[in-house]
């Protein structure tokens, strides 16, 4: 029996060995491979046209800077320097705001005008003139003071009065608006009438040497003055514009196609006016002055628009622009060699003829207003042209990733370019202190954008698309993502590498897309 | 790396591949002097003895579509296994079933009464699960999104799910009228956990975009979960799972749902057996604790960081921080309490035996279940030797709706008081399991006492 039963045990032990065949239970150990897996996904994409572009270089400088999107879409950016006005009344008062002695009975004051200057006729709109008096005699006086020249509704000015022996009068001052002043000898004349209690006219006597009548002239104010302006000078304005086409110390080679220099003039003086320009020059990157040489200039002088007595254009503005281009100066040249400032120097020249039968007129609103202006139509061409930018960087959840199972990383940069402009590029980042730790590309500015076809007129047509990988190791991963700024190395250089001129337009734009690839090891 | 705990029976399921679609036992069912064949059979009840005591025993059936092998998901050396699916993907197709059909039995009773009155009771843990996964989805996890297959492509991610466990009580009653014997049982279940997803709403893409790897996430998925998931979080960039406590325990005496079982064997002639049985007949597990619907649904584009081209130009951060809650967001699946119902996939067996000499005989069985999502059919042809009384093996050629070229195979020994079996319907998978695409076992073991003098020829 035993031997039957062994056999028939080992015949029950053999099936279950079959069913511990399947062995499942050795799983337990079971470990997962190694491998390798791939993830894609997009970090950011931006969009820039180039009308923003421009504003944006424009607000990192002065903040007159404009540009100016034509109706055909390109743009001109424009580098204005101060507005300078220059009003009548700054330089031409005419009247003392003071105590006149009147050391006779008829008096002849002078304006308070150069002496080039002739006043036929004065409109009035403000101040007041008093009688100052002091009675020197034994016996009462009375007083008239008259201004001849001075009218209102056909009434000469006058004031009077009765002083007795010793008295001292300060009399009310009396408002002139309204009154109109004419002067035949470039005099104002005042006269006065004393008569004493015998009836006799007499001359007021002195006192300690001083006249004992005075006119009081209390703010005058005119809205209109007329006369004659002989030869003066007096200074308008001087002024620098800075220019930063190219705000980096990187090469370029930047040919603005047709950059002019404005000066915008509007004057109602009325009278003829020379504008001198004492100085007027381009300042190079290296500080060598370059002066704008044109022949619009005669000898440094042009002639301004002014509102005419003679045709009956008081009150009016006459407008004057010059422009120096590439037609009437040597501004090509100057732009060049890339300029970065302007510098002028522009004073003014009254009757520069000295005609004497020039009769003109200023009027309380009258003024000179200039404005110099760098006009550049972004159609031209650059090699290489720098630009470089200090950005912030945010790696987010990037700085705390733990990179361990991380093999690699593959940075895809793609652009989407409808400017005429290709560009490379160079990121260098920086640590906290702003030490550079790392660059983007090893192998020095890489070609991120290439530029768009253009037509002949030199305007791009379509999008440009590039893409460019860069494959990182993990360890300089570790440093880029460490990183808090970078420094934007950027040279651009126009369409057919910088041969020909290409217009920009402002509804051209660029779009830069970055995604990331990461290969794992778990 | 060691494996996670809960990742096992995952792993155990891929073990078990095998291209039957369904809990197919069909050389068990031609092995009706063992007392588990009652099982799959209410009529049938071994002739040898009085009392059947059934020890613990287990059934496994399991697929995934395809010729996957052990050998593409596991690298073997001397010291280490391991899980690599690198070759697997390339081995699946645009969308995969994956089946698992599992029946642990406890412990079971028989008992003969006289007047032919047979009487039985068992309990039994089941496990039905049935998925359709797309190829992207576990190349997703494996490989990443940035291979050929997804960037640029619209990869679809759903996967669809049927699946839950049980506990089943059966108890059940045969009755025999000469050669005949007819038998019925009714099982009582107690839901244990179950998860289905929604047919209507089964999308989840990922797009890639070539562009610059800009990722567009388009969901309309939803699904229903009894006593398992009880939360997803998707707030901030996690993605967690909340289990119901205890979820895998349920509760043996918590019945809320019923199946029958019907089946009949015919001993024609003295040498001619027929026999057919109907199982799980009108099975179903009413969901009443812990269910919940989930459902995600929504568009989203994620492109990275969008930074203002002018804001750039004024002195903006370069911003990569992936802000990555958005894309999350998707993912938020709104839950809402609602019971629902899972159906038992009901299965039917029929037999033929006919016993050619005292040690050998031929069958030919006939297997078929209805699925929710597939239906499935498998016949075979077959050889038993019994060498020994107590010794039994046998072998069959079986075609199912997925192969024409099965090998099975069971072997049974019966010494003394036990009863041990092990039967397969792809017998291959046993001598080169990790070259098998499929795997099928059902082994068990038994007790049986009161030895009848009857003998009755088979």
């Amino acid at each position: 029996m035993l031997p039957l039963f062994i056999r028939r045990a080992a015949y029950t032990l053999g099936t279950l060995c079959l069913i511990w065949s399947c062995n499942l239970s050795s799983l337990d150990d079971l470990e997962l491979e190694p491998r390798d897996a791939e993830f894609v996904f997009p970090l950011f994409r931006t969009t820039i046209t180039l009308e923003s572009l421009m504003k944006g270089i424009l607000n990192d400088s002065l903040s007159g800077d404009t540009i100016l999107v034509n109706p055909d879409g390109t743009m001109t950016l424009i580098y204005s320097g101060d507005l300078v006005s220059k009003p009548a009344l700054d330089l031409f008062t005419f009247f003392p705001d003071t105590l006149i002695p009147l050391p006779d009975t008829l008096s002849e004051l002078d304006f308070d005008a150069p002496n080039s200057i002739r006043v036929d006729r004065v409109d009035f709109t403000g101040g007041s003139i008093g009688l100052v008096a002091y009675n020197g005699t034994s016996g009462k006086i009375d007083l008239t003071m008259t201004l001849p020249g001075m009218t209102k509704n056909g009434v000469v000015f006058e004031q009077s009065k009765q002083l007795v022996a010793g008295e001292f009068y300060q009399g009310p001052l009396i408002p002139i608006d309204g009154y109109t002043l004419i002067s035949n000898n470039n005099k104002l004349q005042v006269r006065y009438v004393a008569i004493n209690q015998a009836g006799q006219r007499i001359k007021m006597p002195a006192v300690f040497g001083i006249p004992g009548v005075a006119i009081d002239l209390d703010k005058p104010k005119f809205s209109y003055m007329q006369g004659y302006w002989g030869y003066e000078v007096y200074p308008l304005t001087e002024d620098t514009i800075e220019i930063d086409i190219n705000q980096t110390e990187l090469d370029g080679n930047v040919r603005v196609v047709d950059p002019k220099v404005t000066f915008t003039i509007k004057n109602s003086w009325g009278f003829p006016t020379r504008m001198l320009v004492e100085k007027l020059v381009f300042v190079a990157p290296n500080g060598q002055e370059i002066p704008l040489q044109s022949t619009v200039l005669d000898n440094g002088t042009l002639d301004l628009g002014y509102p005419s007595w003679a045709a009956g254009e008081i009150g009016q503005t006459k407008f004057t622009n010059v422009f120096f281009d590439r037609n009437n100066s040597n501004i090509d040249d100057i732009f060049n060699a890339q300029p970065v400032r302007l510098i002028y120097d522009i004073d003014g020249i009254a009757n520069v003829r000295q005609d004497p039968d020039v009769t003109g007129f200023i009027t309380d609103s009258s003024v000179i207003t200039l404005q110099v202006g760098v006009e550049l139509l972004l159609e031209g061409s650059a090699v290489n042209f720098g630009a470089e930018q200090q950005v912030n960087l945010n790696f987010g959840d990037f700085q705390d990733l733990d990179t361990a199972k991380i093999s690699d990383v593959e940075f895809k940069l793609v652009t989407e370019n409808q400017t005429p402009i290709s560009a490379r590029l160079q990121i260098v980042f920086l640590d906290d202190q702003a030490q550079p730790i790392d660059s983007l590309f090893a192998d020095g500015p890489a070609s991120l954008l290439n530029a768009a076809p253009v037509d002949a007129d030199g305007i791009a047509m379509g999008t440009q698309r590039t893409e460019v990988f860069v494959p990182m190791s993990v360890a300089r991963f570790n440093r880029i993502r460490s990183a808090t700024k970078g420094e934007l190395l950027t040279y651009f250089t126009t369409a057919n590498d910088g041969l020909v001129p290409v217009k920009l337009l402002a509804t051209q734009q660029s779009t830069v897309k970055m995604g990331l690839r990461v290969r794992t090891r778990f | 790396m060691k494996i996670p705990r809960l990742i096992l029976p995952a792993i155990l399921l891929a073990a078990c591949w095998t291209p039957a679609r369904a809990q197919q036992e069909m050389m068990l069912y031609n092995m009706p002097e063992y007392w588990h064949a009652n099982g799959l059979n209410p009529a049938f009840f071994p002739k040898d003895h009085k009392l059947y005591v059934g020890l613990p025993g287990i059934a496994l059936d399991a697929y995934n579509s395809g010729n996957l092998t052990f050998n593409d998901i596991i690298n073997r050396s001397k010291d280490r296994l391991s899980l690599d699916f690198s070759r697997a993907i390339d081995k699946l197709g645009e969308q995969n079933d994956f089946a698992f059909d599992q029946r642990i039995e406890t412990l079971s009773l028989g008992f003969r009464l006289k007047g032919g009155i047979t009487i039985s009771a068992a309990h039994a843990q089941r496990f039905h699960g049935f998925f359709v996964y797309p190829k992207g989805l576990p190349g997703l996890l494996w490989e990443g999104n940035a291979g050929p297959a997804f960037v640029g492509q619209s990869v679809a991610l759903a996967p669809s799910a049927r699946t839950f466990g049980w506990h089943e009580v059966r108890l059940g009653l045969a009755k025999s009228l000469g050669p005949l014997t007819v038998g019925g049982r009714v099982n009582l279940i107690a839901g244990i956990t179950g998860v289905e997803s929604d047919p209507n709403r089964n999308r989840i893409t990922l797009f890639t975009d070539p562009d610059y790897y800009q990722l567009t996430v388009s969901s309309d998925y939803a699904f229903q979960s009894a006593n398992l998931i009880q939360r997803i979080d998707t707030s901030g960039n996690g993605f967690s799972v909340g289990f119901v406590d205890d979820f895998n325990k349920g509760n043996l005496f918590a019945v809320n749902g019923r199946s029958f079982d019907i089946g009949f064997q015919l001993q024609a002639t003295p040498r001619l057996s027929l026999s057919a049985s109907v199982l799980d007949l009108g099975g179903q597990i009413n969901w009443d604790r812990n269910t919940y619907a989930f459902h995600t649904e929504g568009n989203y584009t994620y492109e990275g960081g969008i930074i203002d081209g002018g804001d750039l130009l004024q002195g903006a951060d370069i911003d990569f921080d992936v802000n990555l809650d958005t894309l999350n967001d998707i993912f938020a699946f709104k839950r809402s309490d609602q019971a629902f119902s899972s159906n038992l996939p009901t299965r039917y067996f029929g037999s033929l035996r006919y016993q050619l000499t005292d040690r050998f005989g031929v069958f030919g069985t006939f297997f078929h279940q209805q699925r929710d999502l597939r239906t499935q059919t498998a016949m075979g042809v077959g050889i038993s030797w019994n060498p020994a009384q107590w010794f039994n093996v046998g072998a069959q050629y079986g075609y199912n709706n997925r192969s024409g070229s099965n090998l099975g195979l069971y072997l049974g020994c019966r010494p003394g008081p036990f009863q041990v079996y092990v039967a397969t319907d792809y017998g291959l998978a046993v001598f080169r399991p990790y070259n098998a695409s499929r795997a099928n076992i059902r082994a068990g073991l038994s007790l049986v006492f009161g030895r009848r003098n009857q003998e009755v020829p088979e």
